[in-house]
């Protein structure tokens, strides 16, 4: 039997011997390329690509090659080996989640560097960004990264199956007991065949140590704010979601989930929305240019609605950092100040359905008469400004994270105590925080 | 066969020696690079802590293995990994005996059928559970589809802790078995026919046929089947990956998922290769013991 390996290595011999794949030099020494590596969902990459060529045309200097890796966990896996061979990008977009351990391999910058230097940003500039983003862009008080974009959570609905249950489509739900009502006015069983024909409010909850863990967790964080509490104290020494805020908010998800008997339903949100058997979901801004596709339904975005302490949305982001390992960390500047420009800012929002990272991009002319025309849109830039990030977690963020995941988990899915479920991810949380700062003092 | 190594044919050895590491050494090679290095490295890294990142690795001793063997965690992965071991491999040497014996007699078709069982084994692991998982999808999927023709309730597949495993077992089954059912067939006609035709003589019926000559002249198959079955079927990892991710309530959640999430999740490589190397012993024991207990049990013709 011949290997199927054989003719393979022979292609990638016969080309490299030939064509010095991938290693192409460019011809016009003067012209600096920028590689810049991102995991930006495929709907979004001709944007970007439009994006990138008006930086080009700016720049005739300047080249940027993207390269797209498929998704966030995969990103960061090909990082640190680029890391390890020393062939880490000029720029990448990185999760915040995963600052705490560039920072620590000393492969990134801090921004100072460049925003104090002579092609700075003047500190105004920087008060234009929203507080919450540059938040989640540093660890520990410093910024290494920049927002390249926003986003955050709005409430999605159906008017069509609003109307359909007697309830005013222009008035979503706008407190919790509310939203409680509408999703029980809204979830029946036509034949009673005990398979729901249609669910009024969907309940993220995914596995937690599944690719949407994280994204469950990130969606009962506003939940929790908006009963007043907070995901860690600011001394970073315990964790503070299994406080009275965080029960209040597990046991409304916990209590909706059953009402609804949410554990019959499919939990693919995004197929069930479209298919007009969802009447409300918790989405963020870059569905839209998704949804405008839908033409059969009467969609609509509302803010999410308030708790029982404050209004509250979660704000995320994805962040460009700047490699140390880079051959070209001014350029590379250059570049990532250009994302950052009002202008480009509001362009990007306009084509990708993200959000700008400053105000100053949504005082343009253009961009304000897009908003008119587009009130999705407008409702999640509009929240941007009491939406929060998560007070960032120095160490063990990504644990901590999966903790309070399992922890949503099992009070929903599994019908455990919130309370109990809670001090247990706490108790798990705080100890990990503990070794942190017993490692950081030797 | 240990080869007898006498003063004579010592030189013809050496040369042939020679040569024969000429040949092998593009394979030597990638075999060094790619497995021989990552598995001493692993090894190494069992007794360190580091996190990919850093550039130092701390000497931590034997402290990882304690870690992993404290962790309640690890013995609740190490309870799912057993559960489906002992769901997949009755089930699939069932399966694959079946098939293999409907297909060794003469049958319409029997080339393509066989071709056709074999497929799941070829697929793409993550495309096969692209596949399954709308099949077990609940509102649309195929199964409950079928279900509610024999009035029966859906199930939530996927989502329902109670039937996750279940469904990672069904999907295990019918991608593994092929292998089993090939290795059957050959075993099967491995056995001379002229057994079958003194029993006929004798008067013995299908079933005593079956239970009194294939059974036991097929153990040897049989033995090498369950060994490699239970090796594979504690190293499962892709289709538990695309198909639930380890959830829902962490049912599904296997050794080697464990082991990923350690590593390339939370970075904790020393962990990890500690938890692999523990992996490493349990199938290297539970190999042992079946050598022992069930190699006895082996006819040969």
């Amino acid at each position: 039997m011949r290997s199927p390996i054989t003719p393979l290595v022979g292609l990638v011999l016969a080309c490299s011997l030939m064509f010095g794949c991938g290693q192409k030099k460019d011809r016009a020494a003067a012209k600096v390329t920028i590689t810049f590596w991102h995991s930006f969902v495929s709907s979004t990459v001709p944007a970007l690509n439009e994006l990138l060529k008006k930086f080009e045309q700016e720049h005739p200097n300047l080249a940027v090659k993207a390269q797209y890796i498929p998704s966030g966990d995969a990103l960061i896996q090909k990082l640190i080996t680029a890391i390890q061979s020393q062939t880490a990008p000029d720029v990448s977009w990185i999760h915040a989640d995963y600052l705490q351990n560039l920072v620590q391999a000393n492969a990134i910058y801090q921004m100072d560097e460049f925003l104090h230097g002579p092609n700075g940003l003047a500190a105004e500039e920087l008060n234009d960004f929203y507080p919450a983003l540059l938040e989640a862009a540093s660890w520990r008080g410093t910024l290494y990264s920049m927002p390249m974009e926003a986003t955050n959570l709005g409430l999605l609905y159906n008017r069509g199956l609003f109307r359909n249950a007697g309830l005013d489509p222009d008035r979503p739900p706008q407190n919790w007991e509310e939203l409680r009502e509408y999703a029980r006015k809204l979830t029946f069983d036509k034949n009673g065949d005990g398979k729901l024909d249609q669910v009024g409010f969907g309940i993220p909850i995914f596995p937690a140590s599944g690719p949407l863990g994280n994204w469950m967790a990130w969606q009962w964080l506003p939940f929790l704010w908006q009963a007043g509490g907070y995901n860690i104290n600011l001394e970073q020494t315990e964790v503070l979601f299994n406080s009275a805020a965080g029960v209040q908010a597990l046991t409304l998800w916990k209590e909706i989930y059953h009402e609804l008997n949410l554990i019959s339903f499919t939990p693919d949100y995004d197929a069930a929305f479209p298919g007009q058997q969802l009447a409300m979901m918790l989405d963020g801004p870059w569905n839209l240019p998704r949804y405008r596709g839908f033409r059969h339904i009467d969609w609509a975005i509302a803010p999410l609605p308030a708790g029982p302490a404050k209004r509250a949305t979660i704000v995320g982001g994805e962040y460009l950092a700047i490699f140390k390992q880079s051959q070209h960390p001014q350029e590379a500047w250059t570049f990532v100040k250009w994302i950052l420009k009002p202008e480009t800012q509001a362009e990007w929002s306009m084509k990708s359905g993200y959000l700008p990272v400053r105000h100053a991009a949504t005082k343009i002319k253009a961009y304000q008469d897009f908003l008119q025309a587009n009130p999705g849109l407008k409702v999640y830039v509009d929240q941007l400004d009491f939406g929060q990030s998560p007070r960032p977690v120095d160490f063990h963020g990504l644990e901590i994270t999966r903790l309070m995941a399992e922890a949503i988990e099992k009070a929903t899915l599994g019908k455990q105590d919130p309370k109990t479920v809670l001090d247990e991810a706490a108790a798990k949380a705080n100890q990990l925080l503990q070794q942190a700062a017993q490692a950081a003092r030797k | 066969m240990p080869f007898q190594v006498t003063k004579k044919s010592r030189p013809l050895i050496y040369q042939q020696g020679r040569s024969a590491i000429l040949f092998l050494s593009p394979t030597l090679l990638v075999f060094s690079a790619f497995i021989l290095f990552p598995v001493l490295f692993s090894f190494y890294l069992s007794f360190h802590k580091w996190n990919m990142f850093s550039q130092e690795r701390a000497f931590v001793g034997l402290e990882n293995y304690t870690r992993v063997l404290q962790s309640a965690e690890f013995w609740s992965v190490l309870k799912n990994t057993a559960v489906y071991t002992l769901g997949t491999v009755p089930l699939n040497m069932a399966f694959a005996l079946l098939v293999a014996y409907f297909l060794h007699k003469k049958v319409f078709g029997k080339k393509f059928l066989r071709t056709a069982f074999f497929t799941p084994v070829i697929i793409s692991a993550v495309a096969a559970a692209v596949i399954w998982r709308w099949i077990y999808e609940p509102n649309f999927g195929l199964l409950n589809y079928f279900l509610s023709w024999f009035g029966l309730p859906s199930v939530n597949w996927l989502n329902d802790p109670t039937a996750a495993m279940s469904a990672l077992i069904i999907m295990g089954v019918w991608k593994t078995f092929g292998v089993n059912m090939v290795l059957f067939a050959a075993g099967l006609e491995a056995i001379p026919q002229h057994y079958y035709e003194a029993a006929e003589i004798d008067g013995a019926g299908k079933w005593s046929k079956f239970w009194n000559i294939t059974l036991p002249l097929l153990s040897p198959t049989t033995f090498f089947i369950v060994v490699m079955s239970i090796i594979g079927s504690f190293q499962v990892f892709d289709i538990v990956y695309v198909l639930t991710s380890g959830g829902p309530l962490g049912t599904t959640k296997v050794l080697v998922f464990y082991l990923y999430e350690q590593a390339f999740k939370f970075f904790e490589m020393g962990y990890a290769s500690a938890v692999a190397y523990l992996l490493f012993a349990l199938i290297f024991i539970l190999t042992l013991l079946q050598i022992r207990f069930l190699q006895r049990r082996v006819h040969y013709t």
